[in-house]
């Protein structure tokens, strides 16, 4: 064997990796010699190091092995030796435990190193200390904070950093250091070594002394607040990082207390003609994330600067700003697609852009921008383009142009003309095509003027489709949806096919398909002719496609003879289930013991959902994700900052998005509160459960005991359940109950029942307590004064338990009101043509108001969806924050009886307030009436 | 040319090679300022050990490889990944601590039964001598019950090394059995 094959891995080209054992051999030899040759071991701790870096690990007792010959490397002088050792200690601390051997020797670099070594050891230093240790570094790592020589100071600075969470004591008092580390100015020391092309220095210790600073001070306001003020002055901070990281420190402080904006609106117009690009990105990033949360704290001036600063910033060579303001003026265009309009030039010019990242960027910005007017020629702008990008960019486009169906339906001609041809003559694997279809099923369920062109395209495309999934997708879609068009005959025809062409499972899906339009009102000739296919396909080959048109056929024929509603229910499903509940139902169905199986599964414990209930859900969700990509976009903008900071960002959204924000978190949790409701033998009686209201907050999120409330409405009944958190460390609270008064004593229709309390509530536990009313059938609606009473106990650390003899203090406390409101009658409900079906509803009742509060537009249509409980339709509970006036579309039925109700809020913001006209029309006359009298 | 008969004359006397020695004992007892009484002949203000510390000095034409190891209890096990090609060990004592030459006399015994160091020889440094009611070099020899050594080379210096005494005393006695050995071999 040549040595030129033997070690193949010495050749940097190569990409083997040198054998694990045989360095691990090389490196105990050679390390343990009494003679160190300094390059040899260097070069084998370059090899040891690659293969760490590949992923390789040593078992601990060879890793330990390897520490401790690499710790005998201390014995020599050379720097370059010492600088490898570092590293090594560095990689082989996640696997071996004794690194703190290394802690003296690494200390006495720090102390008495060259320049060379120095920031190296200081950085390898937080490898091996731990709390304990760290304390013993404090002396030397403050001489290091405060060095003149940048490298040293960063280093220490870095250190210390990493350091704060392992030993938060010590690094607590570098407080002062790091102070002035961030103004003192660095350069490197030797100027005529670095010679005059490089610059002096970056100043980069300046980012490194900001990041540990803010971590020191991140819990202090007014320090906070001081170190933004002392350091945007006259130019202090020379490195951009670390201007970057002021303007989110900006950032920070501002989300935490919106109104502290308007002071640093001057600063941020500044900061938006700064000489970096990341520092304008950054400042433009805050103000229009600022501003889409707290529109009415900001000055319009401002928000169009940072406009103009993007838009100028979009025409720049450099790709990686380009890139980035793009993402941020999309982020926009998600929300408030209207301020954005005025850069439509520039992002034309960008979807010809040879980076494809922001040419497709560019046309889903466009689109979103797109009004009624634009978005044909749009898309025929993308027609041209979309066949040369790869599959990736199509399914963002095709993305984009689905929400884009969703919020103007009446421009469907061209969206779906636009997604067949790219379904038909658009190259492209799976994801892409079952993106297409998705987006095609979407319009086909929420805008029902393109239901048939739609449909009958698909047909045609199922004709030749080599995805197996897709098929069935559409067929099922063609099942559900045929049977109510014009000519359903022409499907059948389209299924048909399928049967006769198609592998077994196409098969199965197109039998079920084709049994649905047995029952089609439009066309009652059809029925004779689906059975005798279905009879044809009785004598399929494979098994699972003749049990299917087997049983469709024996429902069909039970559902024809004897009107069998039963059958009928089976071919046509006029519901679906709430499958999280399902799913969960069943799982303790099937572990609890085997004594439960005589009974059998009762399905009715579920929710159900009718057909409209369920699309109303869906479209939520729809829009909901749409948003939260946008939202979660938006908490990546502070990565420097703690989760602290990320929670508070989300809270802070979730006002500004609208109620419907955890919907799907929302739903489970009202099922767990169904299951705990019912098992409640007194409430049990009341019968089925008609509607849940949301859980709404009675205190401040910060109190001692934080109040959540729940109505539940019966045929009968009321209860309200009060899910109450102790935050209290040390004490439980006894006998917990609440005496919720009416607000009108004389004229309640309401009769209290009983209240269940919660006997003991231990620290950071939440326990529910109800109380229960009884009530007319009619809608009823009252206002409660709600109090809190509770026997204070203080726990003994050790049992857990109150002190004996401890007999506690009596104590109340007040929490918010809680409203029984029209809108606790009603669920929300989806409709795809809103203006019919509100010309339609028989009774009219209009009511204005004149809302005096400063509040804007958004935040009351926000307010408006929540009392009301009905949808928002046609994208209308996004208020755009130019315009004075919006008008929101609401539709719901009533819990009670199912009947239909519509409404239209006009808003128009004045400076005396916001004028309010509702107009409401039901099938039910008060409904209607108390729905659009209590909306306030 | 010089260079070449200097080295050869080294090889002659087997001097190019260095010597690893090693300073042990209980935490506190000077080990550290000893190993820099030795290399700077100053003393120097120092912090418990964690983990060693290692100088290079020249000490009459011979190299010494001078490991200083940490004596706190959570490092006394690591002692024994620095045994291998060991020529000595310097054991110190800090003579005042009564309470605790039990420990150190059996830290000692342990540590002489390893394979690897059958061949050191051993130097005892009864330490801080200039500290009121520190025992003498008899007495904690006698505590350390050094009598009971066999087949090994070792001696006990009463030594200070805030003052410098005794220290140059123990090396050249070590250094002298060193070279012996080494011919002898």
């Amino acid at each position: 064997m040549s040595t030129h094959t033997y070690k193949k891995f010495e050749s940097s080209e190569s990409g083997d990796l040198p054998d694990k054992m045989t360095i691990y051999q090389s490196c105990m030899s050679e390390f343990n010699e009494s003679q160190i040759n300094a390059k040899k071991c260097r070069l084998l701790i370059a090899r040891l190091l690659r293969l760490l870096a590949n992923g390789e690990t040593f078992p601990e007792t060879e890793a330990t092995a390897l520490f401790f010959s690499i710790s005998k490397l201390f014995q020599h002088p050379n720097d370059s030796l010492r600088q490898a050792v570092y590293l090594a200690i560095k990689e082989l601390s996640g696997i071996s435990e004794d690194v703190l051997m290394a802690t003296s020797s690494i200390m006495k670099d720090v102390q008495n190193g060259s320049d060379l070594v120095k920031p190296d050891a200081i950085r390898s230093l937080t490898a091996v200390l731990d709390e304990s240790t760290a304390f013993s570094a404090e002396r030397l790592l403050k001489s290091a904070l405060v060095n003149k020589h940048p490298s040293i100071s960063s280093a220490a600075l870095c250190t210390s950093y990493h350091l704060l969470p392992i030993a938060e004591t010590t690094v607590k008092r570098f407080a002062n250091e790091t102070q002035e580390a961030v103004v003192d100015l660095k350069p490197f020391p030797h100027k005529n070594i670095v010679g005059d092309y490089y610059p002096n220095s970056t100043f980069i210790t300046q980012y490194h002394a900001l990041g540990l600073l803010y971590q020191l001070k991140k819990n202090d306001k007014m320090a906070l607040l001081k170190m933004i003020r002392q350091f945007s002055d006259n130019n202090m901070l020379k490195n951009q990082l670390a201007k970057v990281e002021l303007v989110k420190l900006v950032n920070e402080v501002t989300t935490k207390d919106p109104q502290l904006f308007i002071d640093f609106q001057p600063l941020l117009n500044d900061w938006l003609s700064n000489k970096f690009e990341s520092v304008q990105l950054e400042t433009a990033k805050l103000i229009t994330n600022f501003a889409t949360r707290n529109s009415r704290l900001i000055s319009s001036e401002l928000f169009a600067a940072a406009i103009t600063t993007l838009q100028s910033l979009l025409t720049v060579p450099r790709t990686s700003p380009k890139f980035a303001a793009l993402r941020i003026l999309n982020r926009i265009s998600m929300v408030s697609p209207e301020k954005i309009v005025v850069c439509n030039p520039e992002l034309e010019s960008l979807i010809n852009d040879s980076n494809r990242n922001i040419s497709t960027y560019a046309i889903t910005t466009l689109l979103k921008t797109g009004t009624a007017k634009n978005i044909s020629s749009l898309i025929s702008t993308i027609t041209k383009f979309i066949h040369d990008v790869s599959d990736d960019f199509k399914i963002i486009i095709i993305d984009a142009i689905r929400s884009l169906s969703l919020n103007f339906p009446n421009e469907w001609k061209s969206i779906v003309n636009f997604l067949i041809d790219v379904l038909k003559n658009g190259e492209g694997g799976f994801k892409f095509k079952n993106n297409v279809v998705e987006a095609l099923i979407d319009i086909v369920s929420f805008v029902p003027q393109a239901k048939e062109t739609a449909l009958e395209n698909l047909c045609d495309f199922i004709e030749d489709c080599e995805f197996n999934e897709i098929l069935v997708r559409i067929l099922h879609l063609l099942g559900k949806e045929g049977p109510s068009t014009s000519t359903p005959s022409l499907y059948v025809r389209h299924i048909y096919n399928r049967v006769v062409l198609e592998n077994s499972i196409i098969r199965s899906a197109a039998v079920i398909s084709l049994s649905k339009f047995a029952l089609s009102k439009n066309d009652s000739t059809l029925t004779e002719s689906i059975i005798s296919l279905l009879k044809r396909i009785a004598n399929d080959q494979d098994d699972e496609v003749r049990d299917r048109a087997t049983i469709s056929l024996k429902f069909i024929d039970s559902a024809r003879k004897s009107n069998n509603q039963e059958a009928q229910v089976f071919i046509e499903s006029k519901y679906s289930y709430d499958l999280s509940a399902l799913e969960s139902k069943l799982a303790t169905y099937i572990s609890s013991d085997k004594d439960s199986f005589s009974t059998p599964f009762d399905v009715k414990a579920i929710r159900r959902f009718t057909e409209d209930e369920a699309k109303a859900m869906e479209l939520r969700r729809k829009q909901d994700q749409f948003l939260k990509g946008n939202l979660e976009n938006g908490r990546e903008s502070t990565p420097g900052f703690t989760e602290e900071s990320a929670i508070a960002d989300s809270n802070e959204n979730s006002n500004f998005s609208g109620p419907s924000l955890d919907d799907h978190e929302q739903d489970l949790l009202s099922t767990k509160y169904v299951d705990e409701l019912m098992s409640i033998d007194q409430i049990k009686k009341f019968g089925s459960l008609v509607n849940s209201s949301k859980a709404v907050a009675l205190t401040d999120p910060e109190a001692e005991f934080i109040v959540r409330g729940v109505k539940h409405l019966f045929k009968e009944n009321v209860v309200f359940q009060f899910n109450i958190t102790n935050t209290l460390t040390d004490t439980a609270l006894d006998n917990v109950t609440l005496t919720c008064t009416p607000e009108n004593p004389d004229e309640s229709q309401l009769e209290e029942l009983f209240t269940i309390p919660i006997v003991r509530l231990l620290p950071s536990e939440e326990g529910a307590c109800y109380v229960a009313f009884s009530k007319s059938e009619e809608i009823v609606m009252e206002n409660f004064l709600n109090t809190l009473t509770f026997t204070t106990r203080e726990l003994n650390q050790e049992t857990n338990e109150p002190f004996e003899g401890d007999e506690g203090f009596q104590d109340e406390y007040d929490i918010d009101s809680i409203f029984l409101n029209a809108g606790d009658y009603i669920k929300s409900s989806f409709v795809g043509d809103f203006s019919s079906t509100f010309d339609e509803l028989p009774n009219e009742e209009v009511a204005v108001y004149n809302v005096k509060e400063n509040i804007s537009l958004q935040e009351i249509v926000d307010r408006l969806i929540v009392n009301t409980s009905c949808l928002p339709l046609e994208s209308t509970q996004y208020a755009s924050s130019d315009s004075n006036s919006h008008t929101l579309k609401l539709f719901g039925k009533s819990a009670l009886k199912g009947s239909k109700i519509a409404v239209i809020v006009q808003l128009i913001k004045t400076s005396k307030g916001i004028a309010m006209k509702a107009q409401g029309r039901a099938e039910d006359v008060t409904l209607c009436a108390d729905l659009v009298n209590g909306l306030m | 040319m010089g260079n070449f008969f200097s080295s050869m004359f080294d090889r002659l006397w087997g001097v190019n090679k260095e010597l690893r020695i090693l300073i042990l004992g209980l935490d506190g007892a000077g080990k550290t300022t000893i190993l820099y009484r030795l290399q700077i002949g100053e003393v120097v203000t120092t912090k418990p050990t964690i983990g060693f510390n290692v100088e290079t000095l020249s000490y009459k034409n011979l190299k010494l490889n001078v490991w200083d190891l940490g004596g706190q209890t959570s490092i006394r096990p690591y002692w024994r990944c620095y045994y291998t090609d060991t020529a000595a060990v310097i054991f110190v004592v800090d003579s005042t601590d009564k309470d605790r030459m039990a420990t150190a006399s059996k830290e000692l015994h342990v540590m002489l039964q390893e394979e690897e160091l059958q061949d050191a020889a051993l130097l005892v440094f009864a330490n801080k001598q200039d500290q009121p009611g520190a025992l003498s070099a008899t007495e904690v020899s006698k505590e350390l019950n050094l009598v009971e050594l066999k087949d090994r080379s070792w001696s006990i210096v009463a030594s200070s090394a805030i003052r410098g005494e005794g220290i140059t005393e123990g090396l050249d006695w070590l250094i002298d059995v060193i070279k012996e050995e080494q011919l002898a071999a």
